[in-house]
């Protein structure tokens, strides 16, 4: 008790932060991977970018791509120290963090209005940010130590799922008001395969897919107008040439860019629909250009890549010397994921045009630093693993 | 402790989970990749097609469309350049769409409503105008850079421009909007005036802007080639003036046509019909009465048909488009092919009782009382038709369609026109003996006016078959020659002479025959004319006059066609005196101009023209000296010593003998009575005019033939003149009706 007096009497960087041991070693491949990932990202950001940038800030071809440069390295900074973090620090700030993240989901709400959305603060001077951002890995945090602490009660309906509902049930309604269906989505499936990992007994995501089913079934009964809603938005998507007015644009523009790529493409830098053709092809329709200008080999390779990416975390997590560090891994590794499948689903015309961007690619400066901090939340783990490093 | 490391280790459920995810995973990325194989692979064509087509904005380049040139380098069809006003809706604003429509309507003069339609479409061109000239064009400019709009284009482009006007018309054609030749020769030569069109590639970004230079690939427009003509616009003048003025006079209702050659080389010189149009506005019919009458009827139907049915006449060229029945003309080639078959000679003689029967069919001639015995000139001059019958029937089917063929007359002549009509006629195994007896005067066979003129060129250029042809050069935009069009003589037909001596008789002809009207001193005219019954009309007498004449007899240069459809007017409706005369008059302006120096015969040094000196200021005794070195009589008027003012003027041209009048007193002019001349012999007026201090000027047929009388004068008797005027008489030689 005395000791505990003591620490808490003066500041010890050891007791906000605990290195990792000297000599475990982080997992090679998994540092390989992300850096393929991220310095292909930055040149495909490049070729796609410097057009947008030269016709919107007076022929700046680097304007895009000296912003996301800059938290690439800072975020490698962060990736490389967060690696030498023993993670599980953060189980002690989980809860901590999820009050901030309600807080600042609450403040978002009061900040100016943004395509009619209000997803970003802004802080004079600093620049802005998404509290989705933070509240993804708030989640992933706090569902990965819930699991820990309660990983035996997982298949009780009070542990199972009474706690993590509640959570995703109140970020929602948060994020709906912003609104951010994007968002939404990707929080509440990194938690339901958390969950799902966890421990949750099959039959709740059985019983959610039912309700799910009914709900739909029920607002089609109740309002009749959304079917028409709905198979306007569905006729859109798989025939976006015929509404080129707004929505089907962006995504007709994607499919002619990818389609014009060929096997091989057009060369690094020859994309053509890049020259405003194609809106936001720096942001969510990046992948688009990539396939355009490399082909479907080109587009290929970075599906590769994040499959290598999700597999290699995969591996890391079921080695990981304990459930909170595997979930952690699983979490991070599935949103990662889960938003390069959304992104690549949407440039190619498989689902509806959502707004989710592509990680390690898209343009994003603090979106891409958050995702090199949470590489190196795995790196981290992968130190503690029991990996055969050869 | 190793309980709590079981505790917190991964359970294999959740690796089970996890390999289960991973399963979910590579589905779903199996799906996307199927998606991408779908779109770039199996589709690859049809995206990157409809891509390229988003990306890309072709361009066409106008090429500038070749001159027309006549003879002498003048200007006949010329391309100016015009603008086109376009708008792009996707590149305008939309809050400046009723600036743009309400200004644009205002200085093109353009609905705004259909300008505002037009901005409403979803698309990167819309025209608004074309041909605009550039004072519009440069306000539209001016407009757009004070209102700072944007989205409309001005492009150049090109406007056909002729201008003389209706000059030359039938020849030269006319353009359509996109300036593609429609008629003459614009149409003939519309691929080598044309060019070649240019295009730029250009990439465009997407707010549908060229992205410059880099990304433009171009081919450059080769502007077309330009024609140099044998049409001599002078000539052309001379043609049009008499065949309008005669044309109107003679009231030929059909129209009429005129052909000036040049016998060696078939190049036309000139080339007219009449009515004309104006191939600047072709569309706007040129007979006014017709336009309102077509524009007073009710049906609209038959509005449309009567306008079409009248546009194409007035653009038809009647020398080439059209056949007729030659008539007497024609009797100069069954004469030169009998000739140089050996089938007649010069010493052949014929009989003619004024009519002929071939198989039970009487064929008359034009002399009711017929012509008697007669040699094979005085046939050819008395245009006989029983003499011409003997000579087809001498000649026989076979040899007479041989000649019909060699002379071109069963093929186009080849001329540079569109729509040359193909001749009609009677072959050795089509031909019966009644079919070549009336083909042997110019009946049955039906050709056009060019073939015949190219058949007369052949008959008296030595026997060479032309080709007829506009076109002598091909000129480059920098004017250099690119090819010479000037075709080769096709084949010599008849000997030279055979052609010698056709043309001998034809000079005859015109000199103590018929053809008389055409007659000019000094410059040696060969003629002969025609009058065809139409046969193929619902009017029995329906007649084309016609003539045709060439000079100088001794050595060929130009021949002349000159042909009236349907004359309907008080002078009658033979070729002779309707036709004969305006060849005569266009001998006499085209020769002189070609500088064909005329040679007057004996009795012609008398009617040789000489221009009066300026005797003003002499003394009469020298005045007297001065004007007799120049052929010309003086006849004072007063009693002074110096002339103080003279009739006619200085630099007047007379006839080779007149009086000037020298006035040696201030004062009126003597005014004499002109006498009534009509009727009279050459020798009686020279004495009547004479008598009276008056001076002669003869036209019409040739005065040292004792046969001729006055049948028109000018001024008429009675008109109070002053002394020395020149009265112009012309002669006809009555003995010769048609």
């Amino acid at each position: 008790m005395a000791d505990k007096a003591k620490e808490k009497s003066k500041f010890d960087i050891k007791k906000w932060f605990r290195f990792t041991d000297k000599g475990a070693k982080l997992d090679t491949p998994m540092l390989l991977i992300t850096f393929v990932l991220l310095g292909f990202g930055l040149v495909m950001l490049y070729s796609a970018s410097y057009v947008y940038g030269i016709y919107r800030f007076k022929g700046d071809s680097l304007h895009y791509i000296r912003d996301q440069a800059l938290f690439a390295v800072i975020g490698v900074v962060a990736m490389l120290i967060a690696s030498k973090v023993d993670y599980h620090i953060y189980r002690r700030y989980c809860v901590m963090l999820m009050g901030v993240v309600y807080i600042l989901l609450v403040i978002v709400l009061f900040m100016p209005e943004y395509n009619g959305c209000h997803r970003w603060i802004y802080i004079k001077n600093v620049g802005t940010f998404q509290p989705s951002e933070i509240a993804k890995f708030a989640v992933i945090l706090l569902f990965a130590n819930m699991i820990e602490k309660n990983y035996d009660k997982m298949k009780t309906f009070e542990y199972g799922i009474v706690p993590f509902g509640i959570v995703l049930a109140s970020i929602v309604v948060l994020m709906f008001f912003q609104p951010h269906l994007s968002g939404m989505i990707i929080i509440c499936m990194v938690g339901a395969i958390m969950m799902f990992i966890g421990g949750t007994d099959i039959k709740w995501f059985f019983l959610a897919f039912g309700a799910l089913v009914v709900g739909i079934v029920a607002v089609l009964i109740i309002w009749p107008d959304t079917i028409h809603y709905a198979s306007s938005r569905i006729e859109t998507w798989l025939h976006p040439e015929n509404d080129l007015s707004s929505a089907g644009y962006q995504s007709y523009m994607g499919r002619l860019a990818i389609g014009s790529g060929g096997l091989f493409g057009l060369g690094l830098g020859n994309s053509r629909q890049k020259h405003l053709h194609l809106p936001e092809g720096q942001n969510d329709f990046i992948f688009a250009i990539i396939c355009e200008e490399l082909g479907f080999v080109g587009g290929m390779f970075v599906i590769v890549l994040f499959l290598a990416l999700f597999a290699r975390g995969i591996y890391i997590a079921t080695r990981a010397k304990d459930k909170f560090g595997a979930m952690l891994v699983i979490g991070i590794i599935v949103q990662i994921t889960l938003q390069a499948f959304l992104n690549i689903a949407v440039a190619t015309g498989t689902i509806p045009n959502t707004g989710i961007s592509l990680p390690f690619f898209s343009e994003g400066g603090t979106a891409l630093m958050m995702i090199l901090g949470e590489m190196g939340i795995v790196l981290s783990v992968s130190r503690y693993a029991n990996i055969d490093r050869g | 402790m190793s309980k709590q490391r079981n505790q917190t280790s991964v359970t294999n459920k959740m690796k089970l989970r996890a390999i289960f995810l991973c399963f979910c995973v590579a589905v779903c990325f199996f799906i996307v990749r199927a998606n991408m194989f779908r779109i770039q692979i199996l589709n690859y064509e049809e995206n990157k097609a409809e891509a390229t087509a988003i990306q890309l904005r072709e361009m066409e380049l106008s090429p500038n469309r070749g001159t027309i040139y006549d003879a002498n380098g003048k200007i006949l069809a010329q391309s100016a350049t015009v603008w086109t006003i376009s708008v792009s809706p996707k590149e305008s604003k939309e809050e400046q769409h009723q600036l743009i429509a309400s200004g644009l309507s205002e200085i093109l003069e353009v609905d705004y409503s259909s300008i505002i339609e037009k901005l409403g479409k979803n698309n990167y061109y819309q025209l608004i105008k074309q041909k605009v000239d550039k004072p519009v064009a440069d306000k539209v400019q001016q407009f757009c850079s004070e209102n700072n709009i944007g989205g409309v284009n001005i492009a150049a482009d090109y406007k056909r421009y002729y201008p003389y006007g209706e000059f030359a018309s039938t020849i030269l054609g006319f353009c359509g909007s996109d300036n593609q030749g429609l008629a003459g020769l614009e149409s003939y030569y519309n691929e080598e005036l044309t060019g070649e069109k240019g295009r730029i590639i250009a990439a465009k970004n997407g707010w549908g802007l060229d992205m410059g230079t880099d990304y433009e690939i171009m081919n450059e427009a080769h502007d077309g080639y330009s024609l140099k003509l044998t049409i001599d616009e002078t000539i052309q003048h001379y043609l049009e003036k008499h065949l309008a003025l005669n044309a109107e006079k003679h009231q030929a209702t059909e129209g009429a046509a005129g052909i000036i050659m040049n016998v060696k080389t078939g190049a036309i010189l000139a080339m007219a019909n009449y009515p004309a149009y104006n191939p600047n506005d072709p569309y706007a019919l040129t007979n006014e009465s017709l336009a309102a009458q077509i524009a007073a009827m009710a049906d609209e139907e038959q509005r449309v048909q009567a306008m079409s049915e009248a546009r194409q006449k007035q653009w038809r060229n009647k020398a080439v488009n059209d056949l007729y029945e030659p008539g007497s003309v024609f009797k100069i080639i069954t004469a030169a092919s009998a000739l140089d078959s050996g089938k007649a000679s010069l010493a052949s003689g014929y009989y003619c009782r004024g009519f002929k029967e071939v198989e039970e069919r009487i064929m008359k001639c034009s002399q009711t009382g017929g012509h008697g015995a007669e040699s094979f000139s005085q046939a050819l001059i008395n245009s006989c038709n029983p003499a011409f019958i003997e000579i087809g029937a001498a000649m026989g089917k076979d040899l007479f369609y041989d000649y019909f063929y060699s002379f071109g007359l069963a093929e186009k002549t080849g001329i540079d026109l569109p729509g040359e009509q193909k001749s009609i006629y009677y072959t050795d195994e089509t031909h019966t003996n009644v079919t070549l007896a009336s083909c042997s005067f110019g009946q049955s066979n039906k050709l056009t006016p060019i073939q015949m003129i190219t058949a007369v060129a052949t008959a008296v250029n030595g026997g060479n078959l032309v080709t007829p042809h506009l076109v002598s050069q091909m000129l480059d935009s920098d004017g250099n020659v690119v090819k010479d069009m000037t075709p080769e003589i096709r084949r010599q037909v008849i000997s030279e002479d055979t052609s010698r001596t056709i043309r001998r008789i034809l000079q005859e002809n015109v000199t103590s025959g018929n053809g008389g009207h055409a007659y000019i001193a000094g410059y040696r005219v060969g003629g002969k004319s025609g009058t065809s019954q139409k046969l193929d009309t619902p009017q029995d007498n329906d007649y084309i006059a016609s003539f045709v004449g060439v000079a100088p007899c001794d050595d060929p240069e130009i021949a002349i066609l000159i042909l009236f459809d349907n004359p309907t007017g008080p002078d009658g409706y033979y070729g002779g005196p309707l036709a004969g005369p305006v060849v005569g008059s266009l001998m006499g302006e085209v020769l002189p101009y070609l500088g064909v120096e005329p040679v007057y015969s004996g009795s012609e040094q008398s009617k040789k023209n000489v221009t009066v000196s300026s005797i003003t200021g002499y003394d009469i005794t020298e005045a007297a000296v001065k004007l007799q070195r120049a052929g010309l009589k003086i006849k004072t008027v007063g009693t002074g010593k110096k002339v103080v003012s003279q009739f006619p003027a200085y630099g007047q041209k007379v006839t080779v003998g007149s009086i000037v009048v020298a006035y040696t007193e201030q004062g009126e002019s003597t005014m004499v009575t002109v006498p009534n001349l009509l009727n009279k012999s050459p020798t009686a007026v020279e004495t009547t005019l004479i008598s009276r201090g008056l001076n002669i000027k003869e036209e019409g047929a040739y005065s040292g033939n004792k046969n001729v009388r006055v049948y028109k004068q000018s001024p008429n008797a009675g008109d109070k003149v002053p002394m020395g005027t020149v009265i112009t008489v012309t002669y006809q030689d009555p003995t010769y009706a048609e």
